[in-house]
């Protein structure tokens, strides 16, 4: 019976090494009764085909053999994984957003927004990666968490949360304020600028008109989040998310639009923003354009640091979101 | 079209739902025949014989864990036409056997209650 060695050798190829002879001694005993069984006299290799096609795929009888389901991280680890998952994310994320920060203000060397944006999206599966290679170690070690499920109080359940309501007020304002400065943007850029109180001159801002589309990419996407938002009428989950995408985005632009304006400065060899306002009596032309300038700068500075506090701030109430009430509360029918 | 689609969805679902429920009768079946010696195979006529039809690819996995559980023995002997590995209930495997017995006597008396209407 050949067919038999031929299944037999192949159910070894996926079994446990532990009892591995044993199990194969045993099941080729087994597949033999069976086919003796059914056959009268000498049994046929048919008749061998059927018993194995009844046995089942030597994959799956082999599987049926390790000692449990195999995970690669099994749900007694999983609600673990799902925490630090998102601690691990939300750590790196934030850590980033400061380094940009950090290198936008204090560092000399010009940062570069696209590679950070880049630098960003490519953290986020690495640190997935490591985390799962390191629960999956914790699977392979037979690792069970002791969750203390056994003396949990219902009394410590969180509060039910309020803040799933969106606040309507706040999001009419933004929408109208962003509509306003799109058009002011799409259809008036050359008005963008500012006006000097001495000889009444109109000086267009050179930066904001070279990074015009960029601008007007996160507007665009700013406001139809928030229209978006004021139709579903709550915060779900996916919202937060693209909430903070939004927000890195603006930020990643507003960083380009400062890094323009410190070079549009560095090119004329502008005095500080202080220095500049104590020489405002003898000033001549250039020098109000500079000055016009730095309070651009200045403006957007305030603008890039509000927006990043905001966003680690969003991700730290997602991650606590999470950990508090899991997925399905943003779910929830508003009904 | 999408009626055959139900169907089979249905019938996929019994399937599942029936696996569910043999499942952990399987391990009564197996210990309550295993009060004398017996290999693999003659376990599954002996099953066949009272109307429980099970794999042969679910019954040798099955009976490895409950070895490995202590539930039972086994040992190779070699005096029939082939070697074949032959299980017993463990003094363990016969106190749960007898606990387990009185389980399934609760189940059954619950749910023939709970049935009462679809029964009939």
């Amino acid at each position: 019976m050949k067919l038999i060695d031929r299944y037999i050798q192949e159910v070894k190829r996926h079994l446990p090494r532990k009892n591995r002879q044993d199990i194969l001694a045993e099941l080729r005993s087994a597949l033999v009764d069976a086919v003796e069984d059914r056959a009268a006299g000498e049994p046929t290799e048919d008749q061998a085909a059927e018993v194995l096609k009844e046995f089942g795929p030597p994959r799956e009888v082999a599987a049926s053999y390790q000692p449990e389901t195999q995970y690669l991280i099994g749900p007694a680890l999983f609600p673990l994984f799902k925490m630090v998952a998102l601690i691990a994310l939300a750590a790196v994320v934030g850590a980033q957003l400061l380094a940009w920060v950090v290198a936008i203000f204090l560092a000399g060397e010009s940062f570069a927004p696209w590679d950070a944006l880049a630098g960003l999206l490519s953290s986020i599966p690495m640190t997935l990666g490591w985390v799962v290679v390191v629960f999956y170690l914790l699977q392979r070690a037979e690792v069970q968490p002791d969750l203390k499920s056994e003396d949990w109080n219902p009394y410590e359940l969180p509060e039910v949360q309020a803040g799933e309501e969106i606040k309507r007020g706040e999001l009419i304002t933004g929408i109208v304020f962003s509509v306003l400065l799109l058009v002011l943007f799409t259809f008036f850029p050359e008005k963008v600028g500012f006006l000097t109180t001495e000889d009444w001159v109109f000086y267009t801002n050179p930066v904001i008109l070279r990074y015009l589309g960029w601008i007007t990419a996160s507007l665009v996407a700013g406001i139809t989040l928030n229209i978006y938002l004021l139709w579903q009428g709550r915060w779900t989950p996916l919202t937060r998310v693209l909430k903070i995408a939004v927000n890195i985005f603006n930020i990643a632009v507003l960083a380009v639009l400062y890094q323009g304006h410190v070079a549009w400065l560095a090119e004329r060899d502008a005095v500080g923003f202080l220095s500049t306002v104590e020489r405002i009596p003898e000033m001549v032309g250039g020098s109000w354009q500079e000055l016009g300038m730095q309070a651009f700068r200045m403006g957007l500075g305030i603008a890039l640091l509000v927006t990043v506090i905001e966003t680690v701030i969003l991700v730290v109430r997602r991650v606590m979101i999470s950990l508090n009430n899991g997925e399905e509360r943003g779910q929830l029918p508003t009904g | 079209m999408l009626d055959m689609m139900k169907e089979t969805q249905f019938s996929e679902l019994y399937e599942k739902l029936t696996q569910e429920l043999r499942r952990g009768m399987l391990v009564l079946a197996v210990l309550s025949r295993l009060d004398e010696k017996r290999y693999g195979y003659d376990l599954i006529s002996r099953l066949d014989e009272k109307g429980l039809e099970i794999e042969q690819g679910t019954l040798y996995p099955l009976l490895r864990r409950l070895e490995d559980q202590g539930l039972l023995t086994s040992e190779w002997n070699v005096e029939g036409s082939r070697p074949r590995r032959y299980y017993l209930l463990s003094p363990d495997g016969e106190r749960m056997l007898d606990e387990l017995t009185g389980e399934w006597e609760t189940i059954v008396e619950t749910m023939q209650g709970l049935l009462e209407n679809q029964l009939q």
